[in-house]
């Protein structure tokens, strides 16, 4: 056969080898702590996760930015080890000690040769049990976020992140703020502020430890009973109880466009959208393949649209962010300035269509093959793994959930598509909104007819303001 | 513990092409790395940006593949799929369940046969728009945005291949025509100039005969033009500095250093310097900058591995506001200089192996890591099997090295250091810094 041939035959798949997610075992200590775990022969290096049902979302108003600010304090200093001394201890292990908060949950988490897990656990949980929050080091991290936060104005991505979400959420939702809190919560943060968030993540109630790796030979129920056996049982025990959703109401009930100057911008941030779902949603799966045809997949339509047919812009997504409340739905891009006004009438333009018409057969096939068949390489280390069982544990979810992911994705029709669309995209309240240089457009996009248009210049760029002037 | 060792087979097609295999069957994915030998420093002035254009123009179809097919054909088996651009290569990569490799093989062979037969004005019209947008967001609308670029024009002369940016210039992207994306694929998309590597779960007798089947009789370029002398002088020989005026809240240096090469232990003695000087809460700059003197709000260092005459090494820091940035950037040196001058302590140098060597066995858990890697050492030192011995370079690596390779490279007359300050500051910061410059 000739070169020609050859290539014009294109190649037929062979047997796909079965896979499913691997199964995990639960066991719950006396305290009511969970121990999941999942053993993944062949993969020596292994990840334990401490992940709790509090997240940043279930702090109050006005200590915003608490739970992350204490998560990032942790590893400044146990009651064993001061100082530094613990993350050297890790790292003598080849241990990496992790302390992160989201919105939906706090976790203390390690990487490590499986020989050396009992030894990593042991400072995980002395990380996890006794912190000490010494004032300075507490002091210069509420610095550092104050810091961050004048960065965060100067880079138009966070800076339009940021703007959205104070644009789409009612004040009293925990969403509407930036996660690691603004200039007036941030200096109430003391160490004791922090200290009560720590004691409120002592719940084993609330708690799980997911480890994965090749733990054969290991008793690792036993290791974690040595170390995490009293977990949130001492002093201020409470009892394990329901962790309501946090709240997340609509401050939008019509269309309206907010641009936030940044003179002489090249580009126009934009993200488009509206208070969203919640993981715990009973079409999920529809969700999922709704929102990879319209803004996941790589030629998703969003994505041919505005950047292969118009050239718009470098990329375009758009999805839903589900948290244990309704986080946003946004399509999310960047558009050479000229190009602001008609890169949002194309996104309007796909917003409506996925509504208004059924997705094709081909379309769904795309996204439907893809998730399903993306499944096996989403969990090929440990880390992934157990990532997927802590935000199991986290949103509530049945222990099959993974187990039957993608036969619920197998099963979506075009009109539960529709559907999905119809009940979950809201084009009679969005909210677009910008930063980018209103100079160059503002004009075109009050007349535009997308909705209200709002200029808003306060937030002056860093090279018009600095230090105290830069307020809120 | 000791990583597990890659086992591969490495030969060569009739046509010149390199095949690694390496079969691993743990999870049902296989990964596909084409790595082609060519990438930024093959651009002459006048047409800098070319190689990354041409990567756009590798997902626009081919002769059995039509435009953004590549994607859809990868997506609908589960798979996933890019490609990058770099001063020392270009790369295009899939990962994919392990029964649809062929599809994976073919769809890289088809382009590499037969991309000329799709190419067209439209599309290079089009990509060359999307590749200005990822030039705006990557770059230009990004606060100290253009750092790396002004580090390599400290640190490689005018007429050196890395001075310029790999993402090129406006101009002459728009200069760029469909001669010139036909011209540089016959120059430089040839089998004789690209490594082909298989990593996972695949029979390799079975991975053989398709890599043959699909790349086999696709021609060589006997006369692929041999790149310039890419030759430097070690050191710069004088420091040289930079203020950058921009919209930024904080000032931040930038510094950079010439380097060996990748390759050459003294980079690999750099490496696990960078892991001592600012890897981490533990490490020198962090304890100094950020945790004990509160002067910066973040630092960082590391390694930019070429094999063109120098690598670069590079680092930053973030000052506080309030402070003097001349204070953030003596402490910066000094930590620098004291590493040439008295060795790490045994603890240190045993932390930073320990978790160079949980680095490295995190990074090679994956296909596509693999993959990566052998490609890339196949491709740049002609050893592949270098991604079994690159752990052990770095855990021999002892104090005497590091101090022997930190005299040599981190010293003040081969330092290039960028300072971006905010407009407001502008006035102060530039006296400071004339003073100097």
């Amino acid at each position: 056969m000739t070169l020609g041939e050859i290539l014009a035959t294109r190649p037929s798949p062979g047997q796909p080898r079965t896979y499913d997610f691997p199964p995990f075992e639960r066991l719950i200590l006396a305290s009511g702590l969970q121990v999941l775990t999942v053993n993944l022969p062949g993969r020596p290096l292994v990840t334990a996760n401490l992940i709790v049902r509090r997240g940043a979302g279930d702090e109050p108003a006005d200590v915003a930015g608490a739970t992350i600010l204490a998560a990032r304090a942790m590893t400044e200093g146990t009651q064993r080890y001061p100082g530094v001394e613990l993350i050297e201890a890790s790292e003598r292990l080849g241990a990496t000690l992790h302390v992160d908060a989201s919105w939906d949950a706090f976790a203390v988490s390690v990487d490590v040769a499986a020989s050396r897990l009992g030894a990593a656990l042991e400072l995980l949980a002395e990380l996890a049990q006794r912190p000490t929050f010494p004032e300075p080091h507490v002091a210069r991290l509420r610095d550092e976020r104050l810091n961050d936060l004048l960065q965060v104005k100067a880079d138009p991505r966070r800076h339009v992140d940021q703007a959205f979400v104070s644009t789409i959420y009612t004040a009293d939702s925990p969403y509407a703020r930036p996660a690691a809190g603004n200039e007036e919560t941030v200096p109430r943060l003391t160490p004791d502020v922090l200290r009560g968030v720590h004691a409120s993540v002592l719940d084993p109630g609330r708690a799980a430890v997911v480890i994965g790796g090749d733990l054969t030979g290991l008793d690792v129920s036993q290791m974690v009973e040595a170390v995490l056996g009293s977990f949130g049982t001492g002093g201020d025990a409470r009892v394990a109880t329901a962790t309501p959703a946090p709240r997340a109401g609509s401050a939008v009930d019509h269309p309206i466009v907010r641009i936030y100057h940044h003179p002489g911008a090249v580009q126009t941030e934009l993200r488009i959208g509206h208070v969203g779902l919640p993981r715990r949603v009973p079409d999920f799966h529809a969700v999922q393949v709704m929102a990879a045809i319209l803004g996941g997949l790589f030629n998703s339509r969003l994505q041919m649209n505005l950047r292969e047919e118009k050239g718009y812009t470098y990329g375009v997504g758009a999805g839903f962010d589900m948290r244990r409340g309704a986080g946003p739905f946004s399509v999310r891009t960047a558009v050479q300035t000229a190009a602001t006004v008609p890169a949002i009438s194309e996104s309007l333009a796909e917003l409506n269509r996925i509504r208004e018409t059924e997705v094709t057969a081909p379309e769904l096939a795309a996204a439907r093959d893809y998730l399903v068949g993306v499944f096996p390489l989403r969990f090929e280390t440990p880390g992934a793994v157990v990532a997927a069982l802590a935000g199991q544990f986290v949103n509530e979810l049945p222990d099959n959930e993974l187990a039957r992911y993608r036969g619920e994705v197998e099963a979506v029709t075009i009109e539960r598509i529709q559907a999905a669309a119809q009940d979950h995209i809201h084009p009679d309240r969005l909210a677009i909104v910008a930063v980018g240089d209103a100079d160059a457009v503002a004009a075109e996009l009050g007349s535009a007819g997308f909705g209200e248009l709002e200029v808003v210049l306060e937030e002056l760029p860093p090279e018009a303001s600095q230090g105290e002037e830069e307020g809120e | 513990m000791t990583a597990p060792s890659v086992r591969f087979t490495d030969g060569r097609l009739a046509n010149g092409l390199r095949l690694i295999i390496s079969e691993d069957h743990l999870a049902p994915v296989v990964a596909v790395c084409v790595r082609y030998d060519v990438g930024s420093k093959h651009e002459v002035l006048g047409k800098t940006g070319f190689a990354h254009l041409f990567e756009h123009v590798m997902f626009q179809g081919s002769g059995h593949v039509s435009k953004t097919e590549h994607a859809a054909l990868i997506q609908a088996v589960g798979g996933t799929m890019n490609g990058s651009t770099w001063l020392d290569w270009t790369n295009y990569f899939e990962t994919v369940p392990s029964h649809q490799l062929e599809l994976a093989l073919w769809l890289e062979a088809d382009r590499m046969a037969t991309l000329l037969e799709a190419l067209n004005q439209e599309n290079l019209d089009n990509q060359r728009d999307v590749v200005k947008n990822e030039k705006r967001s990557s770059y230009d609308n990004r606060p100290y945005g253009a750092w790396f670029h002004k580090l390599q024009e400290h640190l490689f002369p005018p007429e050196h291949p890395y001075h310029h940016a790999t993402i090129g210039s406006m101009d002459d992207l728009d200069a760029a025509s469909l001669e010139d994306v036909a011209a540089f694929f016959r120059t430089y998309y040839a089998p004789n100039n690209a490594v082909l590597s298989i990593v996972g779960d695949v029979e390799a007798g079975q991975a053989r005969a398709w890599a043959e089947r699909y790349f086999g009789e696709i021609p060589a370029n006997p006369a692929i033009p041999p790149l310039g002398d890419m030759t430097l002088l070690p050191i710069l020989g004088a420091e040289t500095r930079e203020v950058v005026v921009d919209r930024v809240p904080l000032p931040r240096h930038f510094f950079g250093f010439r380097a060996p090469v990748l390759g050459d232990p003294r980079f690999d003695a750099l490496e696990v310097a960078s892991q001592i000087l600012a890897g981490g809460k533990g490490s020198r700059l962090y304890r100094r900058l950020v945790r004990e003197e509160r002067i910066a709000q973040d630092v960082a260092f590391f390694s930019v591995g070429l094999v063109g005459g120098a690598s670069m090494v590079a680092g930053q820091a973030t000052v506080r506001p309030g402070v003097d940035p001349a204070v953030v950037e003596r402490a910066f040196e000094e930590e620098l200089e004291r590493l040439g001058r008295e060795p790490v302590t045994d603890d240190e140098l045993t932390r930073a192996r320990a978790l160079i060597e949980t680095y490295e066995l995190e990074a090679l858990q994956r296909v596509d890591e693999r993959a990566d890697r052998l490609s890339m050492f196949a491709a740049l030192l002609d050893d592949p099997d270098m991604i079994n011995r690159q752990l052990d370079r770095y855990l021999a690596v002892g104090a005497s090295e590091i101090q022997a390779a930190a005299a040599e490279v981190l010293r003040p007359d081969n330092r290039a250091v960028v300072t971006y300050v905010p407009a407001t500051e502008t006035a102060a910061a530039t006296t400071d810094e004339e003073t100097a410059a």
